[in-house]
């Protein structure tokens, strides 16, 4: 292990805090916040992967996590970055995507035989010989992938939070810095992201200028002003991962996605540094000079060995004096360019002593056996575009720094519509045609000198708070004509390994062969190669595809483009996107009583319901047991579930009567009646019971499922017709019980009620209010399930009380709680339809038997036009009643009708009923076969049919005497 | 006959910095809907917002809150909840009472990371600056329907009250003690 740099270098790392960590099994010694791939580096090492097609090794790139090349494996997950993975949080990790061991690989064979397998092989390999395939298929799915998934971890918390703010700036370098000061400073709320652990971006590693003191500084005191500002709020390590319309930005900050509502947005992502394409420019030690000044500036890293810069713009003869103040031996500059722009660099390095090479180039790496990392470099002279001449010098370096220019960080800004443009003669892309509300600033805007990049920042705040209606002062001039781009850093090698994409392993002749074999389209060219497609999206590889297919299909960059950015910006895990999952589920006010006495229970929508009472494995016989004690004594349902509607007011009859098919006008007070409900299609929409509890006031149900659309349609409805009714849905307000059973009239007067239950105070089909044990209640007389019973309407803050005085009040007579199993079983014996249930999206009242239920003497209802064109059509199908014995295979509900061969049909209840003590169930059948006697034939499991009788409804009671008690 | 709130048993989550959580399912709350309902509450010596989506303080502990120009919902905290039903007659032509009492539980946030914890579950922004006190939202939280008012409880601390169905009490009770935690300790 190498000694740390000191103090001021290692702004990150805690020296006194030293990380128990293991990587490959081995002891790494690091510091607190180091990250893996610095600890590595500072052991000495530099391989911490190989790469993804022909296994070769590699080191860090960029060290910001914005490259392949350090992607290994944690306990709980593959492909994980080593360059920003905080190795005290992941002190255990290995390699990934090897045969052997990281520095034996097995696997690494394929790149001796990479000229075999070129760009685009398997599309054109694997198919023949016919069957062949099924061969290949085995060891493809047994190379594929990355990494191991550990299926035995388990999911952690993640969650989502809003975050709202005037104005979001991506991106905490200098011009984000600028800019959320600027905008905070003029009033606006500011929501500064960066995905560093800290702010200053570039300042906190790069000097921009030979006096790095006075840049310090500087940076300093801008940090410390946007740190400490109250309207600015700062997420680091937070990554912006896409920009959505109206500035909808995701960002993801540790286990949490924050969905950022701003008004106005300033991009200030900066630059992507750009890499030289040369032979082996994958070796570990083969660095961005962005990189070495993390490594150095972050984490007192300075890497053993010698140091070779090659360099493309002046930004690289900084990172030469960055090294060489920290000590390292910088072994030769190299230029692609002929001189520096700024002549005070040269000179620096010549009083620096350095050796300098300009108009030259690194055109091979050359790797140490034992360590597989770098170990030497060819430079030659450029003669030409691309073209390299003699050798100039072969030098001995651990550590080789490039640097071929910048290319925006383009992804947010192209996601919200920004077209980038390629300007061929400076060899720089620009941004343009943002849409409204969204900024760019700095060097993501062209911006390279710190003025510039600073002053841009504060107009691009300016601009934003304008945007916003808040007041700005005049923007700065603001111009930079820095180039930073090196017009060609592409030199091919008759030996190839020149990459373009490290993710993929695309050198240039895989691009080259791309355009040849008719993809000439960047677009096309990335489908076919894959380049852009790995983790770094095209960050490094964008820009000499773009180039090499200019050149290859003889058009200008300009004309050639780049591929599309879209979102996410770096890869994310699933659970960000799942966050914190929200499953609504509605409970009525008496769920506690049935937990309490056994219910198991089931989903009605979001209601959990009580399906029956005691233990699962007994379902048969508790069902049954609810269902005697309903028919032979008394029993107890709570339907707090089904929908309330209240109408009041001098229309409320008139709304009723138009609304529902039945005729309601001259329904007297006191009385139920059935309200069934159709489409203006002439479809059963939903049933229910109106009770006119006054001549201006209506209480009507509606099904569980279907209370909520019946509300919206009379609300809808109302806005036409502009009648004087009130519409309040109750459901929530009101909880309700049915005490159904011979002894049901028996246990309400036992319960202190104030209304004349007698059966001629109080007959079937009658309504009440009233006191039940001393709650004001609406008691409805109805006959759902076929035995005298109370539906008793009561507000939902008294249910559960009122529930525990109905169960002590029933105790003589045994009440029993039944649950929607029995009560579906009851309500089938009297042949009662459940809406959704025993209807479907194209049931016309006249198939199910309602004919009854409309009033044609009535001038209108909702649907009445499609009910009279259904009804004089000839019926195709019609809802039948059937029986089995109870030897037979028992029909499913679903199970299909069958005449003649075809379907007529199908089963939409169906059970086996202890009253009768035979099967008994509700199907669709042929008109034909639809009348008590007739038999139909419904194809049951295992495909048998059976032939069930058609039996005259209801099963149970037929008279109706025992509801009418 | 006592009346039993939903969310009975589950008493009340307290944080730091004053941060809490309550039911106040039992206090006394009443709903008028009508076009003269405005008129007819400032006749009863009222104190009315004076546009919908607004809550004022009326008398000593209570508020008045507006959900439309034509529905007010009149809060008492200090009162128990009604015992009686709703009056199932206009209390004046055209003015109906609601039944917000039983319809909806009461939910009470106070402290000071109210708004973020709200912003875990509502994409409304909360926040002081966008949403001051005497604001009304009739908005989603957690996927459910809800209102939400920000004002000052009887003891002068900004709180929010949410008002949700209330069969999704319970529901809505765990989602904000989960979005919480972070601020328990």
């Amino acid at each position: 292990m190498t000694e740390r740099l000191p103090l001021p270098y290692g702004s990150r790392i805690k020296r006194d805090t030293p990380v128990s960590a293991r990587f490959d099994g081995r002891e790494l010694p690091a510091l607190e916040g180091d990250t893996v791939a610095s600890a590595l580096v500072a052991s000495g090492q530099w391989v911490i992967s190989r790469s993804f097609k022909y296994h070769r090794p590699r080191g860090p790139l960029t060290m910001a996590g914005h490259d392949a090349n350090t992607l290994v494996q944690t306990r709980a997950a593959p492909n994980r970055l080593a360059d920003e993975l905080p190795i005290a949080d992941y002190p255990e990790t290995t390699a990934q995507n090897l045969s052997g061991s990281l520095m034996a690989d097995r696997s690494a064979i394929i790149d001796w035989f990479g000229r075999f397998l070129p760009v685009g092989f398997y599309y054109r390999a694997f198919y023949r010989p016919f069957g062949v395939w099924h061969w290949w298929e085995r060891m493809i799915r047994k190379a594929a992938g990355l990494g191991v998934a550990n299926l035995s971890a388990s999911p952690h918390y993640q969650d989502k939070q809003y975050l709202f703010c005037d104005v979001a700036v991506v991106g905490a370098g200098p011009a984000g810095l600028s800019a959320a000061l600027k905008a905070a400073e003029g009033g606006a709320s500011v929501l500064l992201v960066d995905e560093e652990p800290e702010l200053g971006g570039s300042l906190t590693y790069h000097r921009f200028a030979i006096d790095s003191d006075a840049v310090r500084s500087e940076a300093e005191t801008l940090i410390a002003k946007v740190a400490s500002h109250p309207r600015i709020k700062v997420l680091t390590h937070a990554l912006c991962n896409g920009w959505f319309t109206d500035h909808y930005l995701p960002v993801i900050q540790g286990d949490r996605l924050f969905k950022v509502r701003a008004k106005s947005c300033v991009l200030a992502t900066g630059i992507s540094e750009q890499h030289v394409v040369f032979r082996n420019n994958d070796l570990p030690g083969v660095v961005l000079c962005s990189a070495l000044e993390r490594l150095l500036n972050h984490y007192a890293v300075a890497p053993q060995g010698e140091l070779v810069v090659l360099a493309g713009n002046d930004q690289a003869w900084m990172t030469a004096l960055t090294a060489a103040e920290a000590g390292l031996p910088v072994a030769a500059v190299v230029d692609l360019r002929d001189a520096p722009d700024d002549a005070a660099l040269l000179a620096e390095a010549n009083a620096r002593g350095m050796t300098v090479y300009m108009g030259a180039t690194v055109y091979t790496a050359r790797r140490d056996s034992e360590s597989q990392s770098l170990c030497a470099v060819d430079i030659h002279h450029i003669d030409s575009q691309g073209e390299v001449g003699e050798l100039i010098a072969q030098t001995d370096c651990a550590v080789l720094a490039m640097s071929a220019g910048f290319m925006p960080a383009y992804q947010l800004a192209c996601q919200a519509g920004a077209k980038l443009d390629y300007d061929d003669g400076r060899a720089a892309f620009s941004l343009s045609g943002l849409p409204a509300g969204l900024f760019l600033a700095g060097s993501v805007n062209s911006m390279y000198a710190l003025d510039a990049v600073l002053a841009d920042g504060r107009n691009a705040a300016r601009a934003a708070l304008r945007c916003i209606d808040m007041t700005a002062d005049e923007d700065e001039s603001v111009t930079c004509a820095a180039q930073v781009n090196h017009s060609w850093p592409i030199f091919p090698h008759p030996k190839g390994r020149e990459f373009v994409d490290f993710d993929e392993d695309l050198q240039i002749k895989d691009i080259v062969n791309a355009t040849r074999l008719g993809y000439r389209d960047v677009q096309l060219v990335k489908r076919y190669s894959t380049v852009g497609m790995g983790p770094s999206q095209g960050r490094h590889a964008a820009l000499p595809t773009a180039r090499l297919v200019a050149k290859a299909t003889e058009r200008t960059v300009s004309e050639t483009g780049v591929t599309t950015a879209r979102p996410p910006v770096k890869p994310e895990a699933l659970g960000h996107i799942a966050g914190r999952r929200f499953h609504p589920h509605r409970h009525t006010a008496i769920a506690d009583r049935h937990a309490a006495a056994g219910a198991q229970w089931m989903p009605v929508g979001l209601w959990g319901r009580p399906a029956f009472y005691g233990e699962p494995n007994y379902k048969q016989r508790c069902v049954a047991e609810e269902v005697t004690a309903v028919r032979t004594g008394v029993g107890v349902i709570d339907v707090s579930t089904l929908g309330g509607i209240e109408l009041r007011g001098p229309d409320a009859a008139e709304f009723m009567n138009r609304f529902y098919t039945y005729g309601f006008l001259k329904q007297p007070v006191g009385r139920t009646r059935y309200a069934v409900l159709v489409s203006e299609q002439g479809v059963v929409m939903d049933d229910g019971v109106a009770a006119r509890l006054a001549e201006d006031r209506f209480y009507v149900t509606a099904t569980t499922g279907g209370v909520d659309r019946v509300y919206r349609e009379m609300l809808r409805w109302n806005a036409q017709w502009r009648l004087s009714v009130d519409i309040t849905n109750l459901t929530a307000a009101l909880s309700a019980i049915n005490i159904a059973g011979p002894d049901s009239r028996a246990v309400i007067e036992a319960l202190d009620c104030s209304i004349d239950l007698s059966a001629d105070a109080f007959p079937y089909l009658c309504c009440r209010e009233g006191d039940v044990a001393g709650v004001p209640a609406c008691l409805m007389r109805v006959g759902f399930v076929g035995e005298l019973g109370y539906e008793l309407h009561v507000p939902s803050l008294f249910a559960a009380a009122l529930w525990d005085a109905v169960m002590e009040a029933g105790e003589p007579w045994r009440i029993k709680p039944f649950g929607v199993e029995a009560q579906r079983l009851l309500r089938l014996e009297k042949g009662h339809i459940i809406v959704g249930q025993d209807t479907d999206g194209m049931t016309h009242p006249s198939e199910v038997g309602l004919d009854w239920a409309i009033n044609r003497s009535k001038p209108d209802f909702v649907g009445r036009r499609s009910v009279d064109i259904l009804a004089a059509s000839a019926p195709i199908r019609q809802l039948v009643g059937f029986s089995l014995e109870l030897t037979a295979p028992k029909p499913l509900e679903g199970h299909l009708v069958i005449k003649d061969g075809d379907i007529v049909g199908n089963v939409t209840s169906c059970a086996v009923s202890p009253s009768l003590n035979q099967i008994i169930g509700l199907a669709y059948a042929h008109p034909d076969t639809a009348n008590p006697g007739d038999r139909i034939a419904i194809r049951t499991e295992g495909g048998v049919l059976v032939q069930a009788r058609v039996e005259g409804l209801p099963f149970y009671d037929p008279q109706n005497a025992r509801q009418a008690l | 006959m006592s009346l039993r709130s939903p969310l009975e048993g589950r008493g009340m989550i307290e944080g730091h910095g004053g941060l809490r959580l309550i039911d106040l399912t039992l206090a006394r709350r009443g709903g008028l809907r009508g076009s003269g309902a405005r008129e007819w509450l400032l006749s009863q010596g009222h104190t009315v917002p004076a546009a919908p989506n607004q809550i004022v303080a009326s008398g000593e502990s209570d508020s008045v809150m507006s959900l439309s120009h034509r529905e007010f919902w009149l809060l008492q905290p200090n009162c128990g909840a009604s015992s009686a039903r709703p009056a199932a007659v206009a209390v004046a032509a055209g003015i109906w009472p609601l039944y917000c009492q039983h319809s909806h539980a009461w939910l009470q946030v106070a402290g000071e990371p109210r708004a973020e914890i709200m912003a875990k579950l509502c994409g409304v922004d909360l926040s002081e600056a966008a949403f001051p006190q005497g604001s009304v939202a009739q908005t989603q939280v957690a996927r459910v329907s809800v209102i939400v008012a920000a004002h000052q409880d009887q003891d002068g601390r900004s709180v929010f009250s949410i008002f949700v169905d209330q069969s999704l009490a319970r529901y809505l009770w765990e989602v904000i003690s989960d979005a919480m935690k972070e601020w328990l300790g």
